[in-house]
């Protein structure tokens, strides 16, 4: 069908969130409206290598063996953008006269790497470079929502309730940690030091080397587990009684902020398992019944629109969580998550995923006016295309006459 | 409920409804994730056909024809119905379509079975093989009391046959037909989706449909098969179908 736009959904990456994100980027794929939108799936392997394929469609093609690349294609994304102006991607064919060159071009990626390298704003940024349109947050909130610390600093600068923190950076090689003076730093930071506490590392979205200290040794060892993935730690207070919840924000067409379902996760739902949790069946001779739902995010226990909320405690979740998605410029569908005391009812925003698991999906489905997947995809590619084509007017060297060269 | 009528789920409500038919081997709840989708929409008959689920066998010799009198027979007759039929529940859609154009809007057919396909000299040659072999098994045991009948199922016979049950004359009766006839009498609009990498029905069905019937629209899923079609799937058919539905409303 003419005017077809071709999507190109990037998964997988060099991250912790690898097999997560294997599950965002075919769950989006599947969402694609097949009237409007072609989709090619982009694997970006533990390597950094990019391959397209329809092997890569399969669950149950993962993990890649060694030799399963034999089916798959390897590509470059090609920073310079052709004459025809659609991007592509470039492989190589090998025939008898030698190698051939071959190009895929596509209009749009998507992003859906969580994690460090992806949903950092590295890849935005590199997008944006080569002038290529991509959905979801642009490269500062992007950046700006991983770095833990900074997210925080600009909570705090909109008035928006964020626990105390202390950072703490990784010792140089041969010294060690001193508690002595972490004490008093925890003193100036947070007030006291009360235990337990929570450490976790400051660049990572998942629950991966989050640990709990009782005093000041395990402290010291679960800052030690969090140098392992980051050279940065945040130590916050821990919330008593906690409950979590999370919810999705996204641009409105009518240029609000449109927020989705609460859901309050079950506690243990971070420790994933990627081969219970996520390979669905469908081989051939299988059972017929593929029990497809259970996939992922969305098959994780949850409560959503938990009705021990008060009107009060919702529309805070709803405010917060609109003003930092505003504060930072936010776009796609972005889950934010706070901390609860269930005690007292107080909460806290905890922290942004610019690229959450499902893409929230579910919290869409639930919402008090449900967004369908289907038009979450479709939404988040409009919008993509049209923040891309905004970013940069001319980009002639000849504009603003910054003309050096004659 | 009476033995007349048949097991079915609802999802939704609305005055508008989409009967579901399932597929071979499988009940309603193949289409609990796909119908979902449509529970805004429509109100949703998700069925156990004859012999699956909870609904009893007709006859032992009940074919798709007879499926589809006993499934009329579940249906508002004050009304025009649209059918979502997948694999099997195609075939009974089609019987349905082309025996009461009066009765039905539309006709979907998601992996849609009910067309012979063109198969290669090395397939055929091996099927008149097994079936001469099946048959003289069943000779050699009518006259010696042998077993081998039961060996030869055992080896050569698919699962959905081995399975079968008392379903085994309405399984032998569905692969062997052809439903061209019946096509060509479809008069309601059909929307013919099929995925590519579908062995069962492969999309060759799909398009020899679209060449039969004469309101059609084929459309191909690019890397599903005759099961994932319905469940990773969903969101695609639903695209499809939903626009389908439109046109038809504005047609």
């Amino acid at each position: 069908m003419a005017g077809k736009k071709t999507i190109a959904v990037v998964f997988g990456g060099r991250s912790v969130e690898h097999d997560v994100s294997i599950l965002t980027g075919l769950q989006f794929l599947e969402a694609l409206d097949p009237g409007k939108y072609d989709g090619i799936p982009v694997y970006v392997d533990p390597l950094g290598q990019w391959w397209t394929g329809t092997a890569l469609t399969k669950r149950s093609h993962y993990p890649l063996k060694g030799d399963a690349h034999k089916d798959l294609q390897q590509i470059h994304l090609d920073l310079a953008t052709a004459a025809a102006g659609r991007p592509q991607f470039t492989a190589f064919q090998k025939s008898l006269m030698g190698e051939k060159r071959i190009q895929i071009p596509f209009d749009l990626i998507v992003p859906a790497i969580h994690g460090s390298n992806g949903e950092d704003g590295t890849l935005q940024g590199l997008l944006d470079f080569a002038g290529i349109p991509y959905a979801g947050c642009r490269t500062l909130g992007a950046a700006g929502t991983m770095d833990k610390v900074f997210a925080k600093k600009v909570a705090r600068a909109e008035e928006l309730k964020v626990l105390p923190e202390l950072i703490v950076n990784r010792p140089e090689k041969g010294t060690f940690l001193d508690p002595e003076k972490i004490k008093q730093e925890l003193v100036a930071a947070l007030g006291s030091e009360t235990y337990p506490l929570i450490v976790k590392p400051c660049n990572l979205g998942s629950s991966v080397g989050v640990g709990k200290a009782d005093d000041i040794d395990g402290l010291i060892a679960a800052l030690m587990t969090a140098f392992r993935l980051d050279s940065e730690a945040i130590v916050e207070p821990f919330v008593p009684n906690l409950v979590e919840y999370n919810i999705a924000c996204m641009n409105s067409p009518d240029g609000s902020i449109e927020t989705s379902a609460i859901e309050r996760p079950a506690m243990d739902a971070d420790v994933l398992d990627f081969k219970n949790k996520y390979l669905a069946g469908g081989t051939p001779g299988g059972p017929k019944l593929d029990s497809g739902p259970s996939e992922g995010m969305v098959s994780l226990n949850r409560t959503l629109n938990p009705d021990e909320l008060t009107a009060e405690q919702e529309s805070f979740i709803r405010g917060t969580a609109s003003g930092i998605f505003k504060a930072l410029k936010l776009a796609g569908s972005v889950r934010i998550d706070f901390l609860c005391d269930g005690e007292t009812g107080e909460i806290w925003l905890n922290e942004v995923n610019t690229i959450p698991g499902s893409f929230a999906y579910f919290l869409w489905e639930a919402a008090e006016t449900p967004v369908s997947f289907l038009s979450l995809t479709n939404r988040m590619i409009e919008e993509g295309f049209a923040l891309s084509s905004s970013r940069l007017g001319a980009t002639d060297a000849q504009a603003g006459d910054s003309k050096i060269f004659a | 409920m009476t033995d007349k009528s048949w097991f079915y789920k609802e999802l939704g409500a609305s005055e508008n409804t989409i009967h579901w038919l399932h597929g071979w081997g499988t009940s309603h709840a193949s289409f609990s994730r796909m119908a979902e989708l449509f529970k805004k929409d429509a109100s949703n008959r998700l069925y156990d056909l004859p012999g699956f689920g909870n609904t009893p066998a007709l006859s032992k010799d009940a074919g798709t024809f007879e499926y589809s009198e006993a499934f009329i027979k579940q249906l508002d007759p004050s009304q025009s119905h649209i059918i979502i039929g997948h694999s099997y529940g195609g075939r009974v859609a089609i019987q349905l379509a082309a025996k009461y154009p009066d009765r039905i809007k539309a006709i979907i057919l998601v992996a849609g079975a009910g067309l012979q396909r063109k198969r290669s000299l090395k397939f055929k040659t091996r099927a008149f093989l097994l079936r001469t072999l099946g048959k003289l098994a069943r000779f050699s045991d009518s006259l010696f009391k042998t077993s081998f009948r039961e060996a030869y199922t055992n080896k050569f016979g698919s699962t959905d046959y081995k399975n079968a049950g008392v379903l085994r004359q309405t399984l032998v009766k569905a692969v062997t037909e052809d439903l061209s006839p019946q096509a060509r009498e479809v008069r309601c609009p059909t929307l013919l989706v099929y995925g590519s990498e579908d062995t069962d029905t492969p999309p060759e069905i799909g398009r020899k449909y679209e060449r039969l019937i004469p309101l059609a629209r084929y459309e191909e899923l690019s890397g599903y098969d005759h099961h994932d079609i319905l469940s990773r799937g969903a969101y695609q058919c639903e695209a499809l179908i939903k626009a389908f539905l439109k046109d038809i409303e504005n047609a």
